[in-house]
C-alpha cells in the first residue's frame, strides 16, 4: 500500500479544532475592537470565573453525548445539589466544607443514577426521560429550599472560598475546572471505560458483539454526567453566594451548546475533551462580549439558539464532506 | 413452476371481529379508566364544589389551552422526531397576532398573521431537520430559544393587550353547558383522526416512523412529508395561541408559556404514542388531554402547589413511556438474570420443565373431567400423572445444579488461566 504524505500544514488546517481556533481568533480580534476594556487580566478572570460552572456542566454533557444520548436534566440536578447544600449549611456553619462538596456530589451521583438507569437499563429514550427527570429534579428542588433564598451573609467564609478564594492567582473555582478537563481528557482518552463510551456511541451493535456491556456503561455516562452536576451545584452557590431552586435554569441548553461548538457529534462517538476546551472559552467570550454591549443583553438567548443552530450545521456538512472523501480515496465514489 | 401456477388469490379482509374483553383492555379504555376514578376522587373529596355549576366546564376550559399543541405532537412523535419549540413558537404566534392589532390591521388578517407566524417557525424547524437532516432534539432545543430570544428582543418587558374579543369568549363560555373550546378541539381532533387512520398521508406517517429507509425506497417522499409535519406543527401552535392568550385573559409578555412542550409530550405519551416513533393514535391523547386537565385541577384543588405538579407531571412521563415496556420479554430477562445465574442453558431447562409440568396437569384436569372412566382408573391414572410431575421436577433441579456447578467450575479455571 502506498504510503501517503500529508504535509505538516494539510495536517494542521484539516484538524476540526483548526476552525474552531481560527473562529476563536477572529471573534477576540472583534471583540478587541469593539470593547476594548474586555482585555485585563481582571475581567478575564471574572469572566472565566462567571462561566466556570458550564464548564463542568459541559464535560458532562459530552460523556453522554459521546454515548449517544443526551442529559436534559443537568441544572436542575445543579439547582438541587445547591439547595440542599446551601440548606443544610446554613444551619450546621461549623461542619467543614469538604462534606458539603462531597454532599453535591452524592446528590449528583444519585440523580445521574437515575437517569442512567432509566435510560441504560430500562432503555427509555435519553430525551424523554431526562426531560422528565429536569421536572422532577426542579420539583424536589423547590421542596427542599421550600420556596426560600440564601444570601451571601448566610454563607460561612470557607464555603465560599472554595470556589471565589484565589490560589496561584487563579480563583479555586478555575483550578477544579481546570482540573476535571484533565481527568476527563484522561478519562476519556487513556482508559478503558472512556473508550467504551466511544464505542457504544459508535455503532451500539458492533459494541455488544465486541463484549461491551451497553447498559452499564450508559449508565457510567450518565453518573458521571450526574456528578458534574451536583458538584456544579454546590459550586455554584459558593461562587454567587447566593441560591434558591430556579437558579441555573437553562444551563443545560448552554452545557450542550459548548459540547456542539467543540465539536462533540449529536449523534455520538465523536468528540474530544480538547474540543470542549475551546467551545467553552469561546462560549463565555461571547456571553460576556454581548454583556459587555449597551442594550444587547435581551440578545443572550436568541443569539446563543443561532450559535447553536450554526454550529451543529457546520458540524453536519464538515461531517458529509469528511465522508465523502473517505469515499472518494476507496475509489467508492465517481 | 414459477410462471404457469395460478398465485392464490389472497384475502385481505381483516378476519378479527369486534371482541369485548378485547376493547375493555385497550390503552384508550384504560384511560378512560383513570379518567373515570379522578372524578369520583374528586366527588369524594370535594362533593360540594364537583356539583355546583359550571365546576366541570372550568376543569375542562383549563385543560385546552394547550390541546392544539397535544395534536400538532401526535403527528411529530409518529415521525419518530420531537419539538420542544412548541411553547416558543405560540408566544411568537400571540405576538405576531398582537403586534399587528397594535398596528390597526382588521382583526381577520391579524389571526391569519398569527397562523402564519406559527407555520413559518414550524417550517424553519421543518426545513432544519428534513432537508439539512439536522437532529430533530437539537434543532428545536435551539430554536425555541431563538424565537423565545427573538420575542424577548421585540417585545423586551412589554405586554402586549390588544387582542381580538373572541380570543377571550372562545376560552371562557359555553354553548348550552358545553365549553367552546372542547367543541373545537373536538373538532379539530376529528379532522387529525380522519388524516392519521383514513388517508394515505397518514399511513405514510406510520411507514417513516417504523423505518425512514423502508419509506424511501417504497417510494415516500420523506423530506417533504417531514417538512409537511413540522409546518402543520407551526400551525397548530399558532392554534394554540388562540386558546392560549385567551385563557390567559388577552394579554401576553415574552416569559409565558414555558413548559407547555412538556406537557403536550407527556400527554402524548400518556396517551400511548411512542416515542420511538410509527406507533399511536389520536383517540389516545385525546383522553390524556382530559386526563391532565382533571388531575392538575385536582391537585390544585387540594392544595398541591405549581412545582410539585411539576415533579408528578415528570412521573407520569416517565411511568407512561415505561409501562409499554413491561411485557412478557422483560420478565424473562429478569427471571433470567436472577434465578438462572444469566445462564441461558439453565433457563431453556427450567422452562421446559414447567410447560412438561403445565401438559401433565392439563392431561390431570382432563382426566378427571372424563365421564367415561370409572372412579379408581381416574385415581390410578391422576396418580400415574403426579408421580411424573415429581420426577420432572427432581429432574429439572438435578440439571440446573449440574450446570450450575460447570458454571462454577468454568469461571475458576478462566480465572486460573487468567492468573498465570
Amino acid at each position: 500500500m502506498k504510503e501517503q504524505k500529508t504535509s505538516v500544514f494539510k495536517k494542521i488546517t484539516g484538524n476540526r479544532n483548526f476552525g474552531l481556533l481560527v473562529g476563536f481568533v477572529v471573534l477576540l480580534i472583534v471583540a478587541a475592537i469593539i470593547t476594548p476594556s474586555m482585555y485585563s487580566m481582571n475581567s478575564i478572570m471574572n469572566m472565566l470565573r462567571n462561566n466556570a460552572v458550564y464548564a463542568l456542566l459541559a464535560v458532562g454533557s459530552m460523556m453522554v453525548i459521546i454515548t449517544g444520548g443526551i442529559d436534559l436534566s443537568v441544572a436542575s440536578t445543579l439547582s438541587l445539589a445547591g439547595v440542599i447544600c446551601s440548606s443544610l449549611m446554613s444551619s450546621n456553619m461549623e461542619v467543614p466544607t469538604f462534606v458539603w462538596v462531597l454532599l453535591g456530589l452524592g446528590i449528583g451521583i444519585v440523580c445521574g443514577a437515575f437517569n442512567g438507569f432509566l435510560v441504560g437499563y430500562l432503555k427509555m429514550v435519553p430525551i424523554i426521560a431526562t426531560l422528565g427527570t429536569m421536572y422532577i429534579f426542579r420539583g424536589f428542588a423547590f421542596l427542599a429550599s421550600g420556596g426560600k433564598w440564601w444570601f451571601p451573609h448566610q454563607f460561612t467564609e470557607g464555603y465560599a472560598n472554595f470556589a471565589g478564594g484565589r490560589f496561584l492567582g487563579i480563583y479555586n473555582i478555575l483550578w477544579i475546572v481546570i482540573i476535571v478537563f484533565i481527568l476527563a481528557g484522561i478519562f476519556l482518552g487513556y482508559t478503558a471505560p472512556g473508550r467504551r463510551i466511544y464505542a457504544i456511541g459508535t455503532n451500539k451493535e458492533s459494541a455488544q458483539v465486541a463484549g461491551i456491556k451497553e447498559a452499564k456503561v450508559t449508565f457510567l455516562a450518565f453518573v458521571i454526567s450526574g456528578a458534574l452536576a451536583g458538584l456544579s451545584g454546590m459550586l455554584y452557590t459558593a461562587n454567587y453566594s447566593i441560591c434558591y431552586y430556579g437558579m441555573g435554569e437553562s444551563y443545560e441548553m448552554t452545557a450542550i451548546a459548548i459540547c456542539i461548538l467543540g465539536g462533540v457529534s449529536i449523534t455520538g462517538g465523536k468528540g474530544k475533551i480538547d474540543g470542549v476546551i475551546i467551545g467553552f472559552l469561546m462560549m463565555s467570550v461571547i456571553t460576556y462580549f454581548i454583556s459587555l454591549l449597551p442594550g444587547l443583553s435581551v440578545w443572550q438567548d436568541a443569539i446563543q439558539g443561532a450559535i447553536i443552530i450554526v454550529a451543529v450545521a457546520i458540524n453536519i456538512f464538515t461531517e458529509r464532506a469528511v465522508e465523502k472523501r473517505v469515499l472518494k480515496e476507496r475509489g467508492a465514489l465517481i | 413452476m414459477s410462471g404457469e401456477t395460478k398465485v392464490p388469490v389472497r384475502d385481505l379482509a381483516v378476519k378479527e371481529k369486534f371482541k369485548l374483553s378485547k376493547f375493555l383492555v385497550k390503552w384508550e379504555m384504560i384511560l378512560i379508566y383513570i379518567l373515570v376514578l379522578i372524578n369520583i376522587v374528586l366527588i369524594v373529596a370535594k362533593p360540594g364544589l364537583y356539583f355546583t355549576n359550571g365546576t366541570i366546564q372550568s376543569i375542562i376550559q383549563s385543560g385546552m389551552d394547550l390541546s392544539p399543541l397535544v395534536l400538532g405532537m401526535i403527528f411529530i412523535l409518529m415521525l419518530g422526531d420531537i419539538d420542544v419549540s412548541v411553547a416558543s413558537t405560540m408566544i411568537v404566534a400571540s405576538m405576531a397576532t398582537g403586534l399587528s392589532m397594535d398596528a390597526g390591521l382588521p382583526m381577520f388578517l391579524c389571526v391569519v398573521l398569527g397562523l402564519i407566524a406559527g407555520a413559518a417557525c414550524g417550517a424553519f424547524n421543518g426545513y432544519l431537520v428534513a432537508y439539512i437532516k439536522m437532529p430533530a432534539v437539537i434543532v428545536t432545543i435551539s430554536t425555541s430559544m431563538l424565537f423565545r430570544g427573538i420575542v424577548k428582543i421585540i417585545m423586551d418587558v412589554n405586554v402586549l393587550k390588544n387582542f381580538p374579543s373572541f380570543y377571550t369568549q372562545l376560552a371562557w363560555t359555553n354553548i348550552a353547558g358545553i365549553p367552546v373550546s372542547l367543541i373545537i378541539f373536538l373538532l379539530i381532533s376529528v379532522v387529525f383522526m380522519l388524516i392519521l387512520h383514513r388517508s394515505t398521508f397518514g399511513r405514510k406517517l406510520y411507514i417513516i416512523g417504523n423505518n425512514p429507509t423502508v419509506a424511501t425506497y417504497s417510494g415516500i417522499n420523506v423530506e417533504k412529508t417531514k417538512m409537511i409535519v413540522f409546518i402543520l406543527m407551526g400551525f397548530m401552535a399558532g392554534v394554540a395561541s388562540i386558546f392560549f392568550v385567551g385563557r390567559m385573559g388577552g394579554g401576553v409578555s415574552s416569559t409565558m408559556g414555558t413548559g407547555y412542550e412538556l406537557d403536550a409530550i407527556a400527554i402524548c405519551v400518556l396517551g400511548g404514542v411512542s416515542t420511538n416513533g410509527g406507533k399511536g393514535k389520536v383517540y389516545g391523547p385525546v383522553i390524556g388531554t382530559l386526563i391532565m386537565a382533571f388531575l392538575i385541577y385536582t391537585l390544585g384543588l387540594m392544595n398541591v402547589d405549581a412545582n410539585s405538579r411539576k415533579i408528578l407531571t415528570g412521573f407520569i412521563l416517565i411511568i407512561a413511556v415505561l409501562i409499554p415496556n413491561v411485557n412478557k420479554q422483560l420478565v424473562a430477562a429478569i427471571k433470567l438474570k436472577l434465578f438462572y445465574a444469566n445462564n441461558k442453558n439453565i433457563e431453556a431447562v427450567n422452562i421446559k420443565a414447567a410447560e412438561e409440568i403445565k401438559n401433565y396437569r392439563d392431561m390431570i384436569t382432563a382426566a378427571k373431567k372424563d365421564a367415561k372412566m370409572s372412579e379408581s382408573d381416574k385415581a390410578a391414572k391422576v396418580k400415574k400423572y403426579e408421580e411424573k410431575i415429581v420426577s420432572v421436577k427432581a429432574k429439572c433441579k438435578e440439571q440446573t445444579a449440574v450446570l450450575k456447578s460447570e458454571l462454577k467450575e468454568d469461571a475458576r479455571k478462566a480465572k486460573q488461566r487468567f492468573s498465570n
